[in-house]
């Protein structure tokens, strides 16, 4: 199915170049496109990044950022060799050390650690910088052998997870190109595609233009709710009432599906006795979405071979889980479930389920094995457990392919907790938020220096991110810096000097992934589809679901057990209960900061990522708020004009946008924002987590991250708006 | 303008803002900061009881009668007979910026060496063949590059697969129906 092959002549600047190399690489961001990319390599040096127009999914094209690489990865700001903190923690300055010495000192504070409090002291902060999941496993492996206290978690999506899965089971996503050709109606909740899977739009187009109905819900008037054929707009967070009021009017309506319900589906009666509480007209007035609307958009979805894409936005909340809990019901209930064009799509967890082998990279024989007891840490409660861990308390932390400052809510707290530490390292490309905080700040190398594996969590290709150049000044690759620091450690036997990049892949990859296969999608070949078992073309196609009853569970049975372990809101039907900052939850709050602050992701970011690059900042413009009219107006604030946003836990500065794409009482504050631009929303925000798992501090010593939860309430956050100048 | 000249047509439905556009053109013509060969503009109104977005990718519209050349002191500007291309000659330019005030659209952009610069259609890749890079692309594959007699064709196309294919039919959620796929 190759298109068009790009040729080694390659127009830069206006004029032709002629690369002597043309690889195929692939964009590892944490963003559900991870877009194949042609690196078009001159002399050693990276001189143009374009899509892979043999991508089946991407089909050649690349977003606003990836457009930029080029820059991004020669940008003058770059980290160049290992810093050592010269000043106060917190004012950046730093003086140039050489990596022998960066090591040592590491090994050295390591082993100081280990000793006074013991490994547990130590944890690493990683996330999804670069979400590929090979130097994660190795860093794991060093780890494992220190004895150090596990991370474990996401902020982003587990809650939703937690929800989808006690309703359907293990999740997986139906691929865009197949249920993109045949969907009558699609329902797009909380996801804006538009900004975060632009890859997705030209499926959507086409199956628009082919006849099919959109129904957008979100609280935010997204460019996809745009182009809806129905768009609702829920108070942030009340989606689930509307919901269980969808739910309710479909059965009064007799459009449910009675077979599906009766064979496929476990605890209908349950379900119903908590939607029928739900009237529309209740509904109407606690999510302040017409009325009609509710019911039409139910009606419609209910009616058609109707397909339901459900994104993460309406999971940000602490009643998460219910929400999606509540989508997947609906999804059972008019049985739209593992079919051809209509399913419930939520994340593919294609990367954890085979296709990678953990254990054998992370345990390997001779290393303690992984039954061992380690000491977990939520990473999305990883504020708190800084501050509350004792017995050991964490002392340590090295922090890489993350943002711990810019990622987390209630900044001050954070930073006053990396204060406490003995030793915090950050391995980065630029100088953000969390280098000004560390002791000892590493080189890390970009996207086109290193090897990787990333499967994707949307779609079904294999990707493996292959180096184009070599590591730029003194950066090491991620894999080179945790085998070498485990060298280092004293673990030489397993961390063999000899492995590379691929080595570490056959190893990483399951048995069934052939030698071949491994080739073929390093090549200028077509991707490689993820083999069926791992990616199922129509998950749920065979109407088997793993949930305890083996069916779609309207009444979790699996909440209902996991709930006599642990505490939390393990309600087994979707109900609805405010969110833990709302007008209504907090009228207290509420007198003081009358604005629901929410945060988008915008374009120009991935995260943090992009923030400090020229090309991107020209077209976002300064850090921004958006307000309506209707606010802006009553506080007399014009476009464009500089304000406070604030509450008890911090204040930024930011220019006003005025706008109506929120309702009145709603603000919005592009997320990725860095810290120190004073634009962050995350200074703002409480430490909040959706459930269903109730983990405190997030010391553990089990975690189920399909089905305990944990996404940081980013959406939850109650504030004030002020002109510049004017005091509270 | 003439048979042969060439333009690039905007789906504005398909456009969402994701401003891919802008720095794809950076990339492929070397532009730093500052000057936008091709900028997205963004416009929110009321339309029946509900506020909407558009978006307008704008750059250069290549004028049957260009307004930029016809003001040009130094005749810097010339547009191609072969393809209608508006090309700004660096050597000639002498950067009065008479040509940004004849412009209706505002695509004339001064560069850090004081001259005239903007979109040129990326001719090195169009005079062979070849796609603007914006419209290469465009991830919403909301642009199409071609004469006005293919444009037409195309633009006929969508829409009367847009007026035929429509779900009408919605209206009546007691048909529960395939009627798109015979």
């Amino acid at each position: 199915m190759k298109r068009t092959s790009p040729g080694l002549a390659v127009a830069v600047n206006g004029g032709t170049v002629k690369a002597d190399k043309l690889m195929k690489t692939i964009c590892p961001r944490n963003c559900f496109d991870t877009c194949g990319l042609v690196a078009h390599v001159k002399d050693g040096r990276l001189v143009k990044v374009e899509g892979d127009p043999d991508h089946p999914i991407t089909r050649g094209h690349i977003c606003v950022k990836a457009n930029t690489y080029v820059q991004r990865t020669y940008h003058k700001d770059r980290i160049k060799y290992p810093l050592l903190r010269a000043g106060k923690r917190g004012k950046g300055e730093f003086r140039r050390i050489s990596w022998d010495e960066a090591f040592d000192l590491l090994v050295d504070k390591l082993d100081f650690c280990k000793k006074k409090w013991g490994g547990e002291s130590l944890v690493e902060y990683v996330y999804s910088g670069n979400r590929e999941f090979l130097a994660k496993t190795i860093s794991g492996r060093l780890l494992n052998l220190y004895g150090s206290s596990k991370l474990v978690g996401s902020f982003c999506i587990l809650s939703g997870l937690a929800g989808a899965t006690f309703t359907t089971g293990t999740q997986h996503c139906q691929s865009i190109e197949v249920w993109s050709k045949r969907a009558e109606v699609i329902m797009m909740v909380g996801h804006n595609a538009s900004f975060t899977n632009v890859h997705s739009l030209p499926f959507l187009w086409d199956a628009l233009e082919r006849g099919a109905y959109l129904i957008v819900i979100d609280s935010y008037l997204t460019p996809i709710a745009t182009k809806a054929d129905l768009f609702l707009q829920p108070r942030p967070g009340t989606d689930a009432a509307m919901v269980l009021a969808m739910i309710n009017h479909i059965v009064a309506k007799d459009l449910h599906d009675k077979d599906f319900i009766a064979r496929h589906t476990y605890g209908f009666d349950e379900l119903m006795k908590e939607a029928s509480k739900w009237t529309l007209e209740k509904a109407a007035r606690v999510t302040g979405v017409e009325l009609e609307k509710i019911a039409r958009a139910a009606e419609i979805y209910a009616t058609y071979h109707s397909h339901m894409e459900t994104g993460w936005g309406h999971q940000r909340y602490t009643n998460g889980h219910q929400t999606q809990r509540a989508y997947s019901c609906l999804a059972g209930v008019c049985g739209h479930i593992g079919k051809e064009g209509a399913s419930c799509n939520y994340f593919d967890l294609l990367a954890y389920k085979g296709i990678l082998n953990f254990d054998r990279v992370m345990y390997p024989v001779g290393a303690p094995h992984k039954t061992l007891r380690r000491r977990l840490i939520n990473i999305s409660t990883f504020g708190p457990a800084l501050r509350e861990a004792k017995d050991p308390p964490l002392k340590a932390v090295i922090s890489w392919r993350g943002g711990l400052i810019s990622q987390h809510p209630n900044v001050h707290r954070m930073t006053e907790a990396l204060k406490k530490l003995e030793l915090f390292a950050s391995v980065e490309l630029f100088m953000t938020d969390d280098t000004d905080w560390a002791d000892l700040v590493l080189p890390a190398a970009d996207t086109f220096e290193q090897w990787g594996v990333h499967p994707s969590y949307w779609h079904p290709y294999l990707q493996i991110q292959k180096p184009v150049i070599a590591p730029l000044y003194e950066a090491k690759s991620d894999v080179d810096f945790w085998c070498e620091l485990g060298r280092r450690m004293g673990y030489e036997k397993f961390f063999p000097r000899e492995y590379g990049g691929l080595d570490w892949i056959r190893e990483f990859l399951a048995d069934d992934i052939s030698d071949e296969t491994i080739r073929n999608a390093l090549s200028s070949n077509d991707p490689i589809r993820a083999p069926e078992k791992y990616a199922p073309r129509i998950p749920w196609s065979d109407r088997v679901f793993d949930t305890p009853t083996g069916k779609v569970e309207l009444y979790s049975t699996g909440m209902v057990e996991r709930g006599k372990k642990f505490p939390g809101d393990w309600h087994p039907v979707p109900h609805f209960k405010e969110t833990a900052e709302s007008p209504v939850s907090r009228p207290d709050l509420y007198r003081k900061y009358p604005l629901m602050l929410i945060s988008q992701h915008a374009p120009y970011r991935t995260h943090s990522q992009w923030f400090n690059i020229e090309e991107i900042q020209e077209i976002e413009g300064p850090p921004s708020i958006f307000i309506n009219e209707k606010d802006a107006k009553q506080r007399g604030i014009e476009d464009g004009e500089r304000v406070r946003v604030f509450n008890d836990r911090g204040e930024i500065s930011v220019a006003a946008k005025l706008t109506n794409r929120i309702k009145p009482g709603v603000c919005e504050v592009n997320s990725g924002i860095w810290v120190k631009s004073n634009g962050s929303a995350n200074v703002l925000l409480e430490q909040l987590v959706g459930g269903p798992r109730d983990v405190g501090a997030g010391i553990m010593e089990e975690y189920d991250f399909e089905r305990d939860g944990h996404t940081i309430a980013y959406f939850n956050c109650l504030v004030q708006i002020k002109k510049e100048g004017q005091h509270a | 303008m003439r048979k042969n000249h060439k333009a690039i047509f905007v789906d504005t439905f398909r456009c969402v803002g994701c401003h891919a556009c802008e720095t794809a053109c950076k990339a492929e013509n070397g532009i730093p900061p500052g000057p936008k060969w091709i900028q997205v503009m963004e416009v929110e109104t009321k339309v029946a009881g509900e506020w909407k977005i558009y978006w307008k990718p704008m750059a250069c519209m290549h004028c049957g009668d260009p307004a930029c050349m016809r003001v040009c002191p130094t005749k810097a500007i010339s547009k191609r007979e072969e393809d209608g291309i508006v090309l700004v000659h660096k050597d000639l330019c002498i950067g009065c910026a008479e040509c940004f005030r004849a412009c209706p659209f505002g695509a004339p952009q001064l560069g850090e060496d004081r001259k005239m610069q903007k979109c040129t259609l990326c001719v090195h890749r169009t005079s062979k063949g070849g796609v603007p890079a914006c419209v290469r692309n465009c991830p919403s594959e909301a642009m199409y590059y071609g004469d006005l007699q293919e444009l037409s064709k195309l633009i006929r196309k969508k829409y009367s697969l847009r007026s035929v294919g429509r779900i009408a039919a919605v209206v009546n959620p007691t048909l529960r129906s395939n009627f798109f796929f015979p």
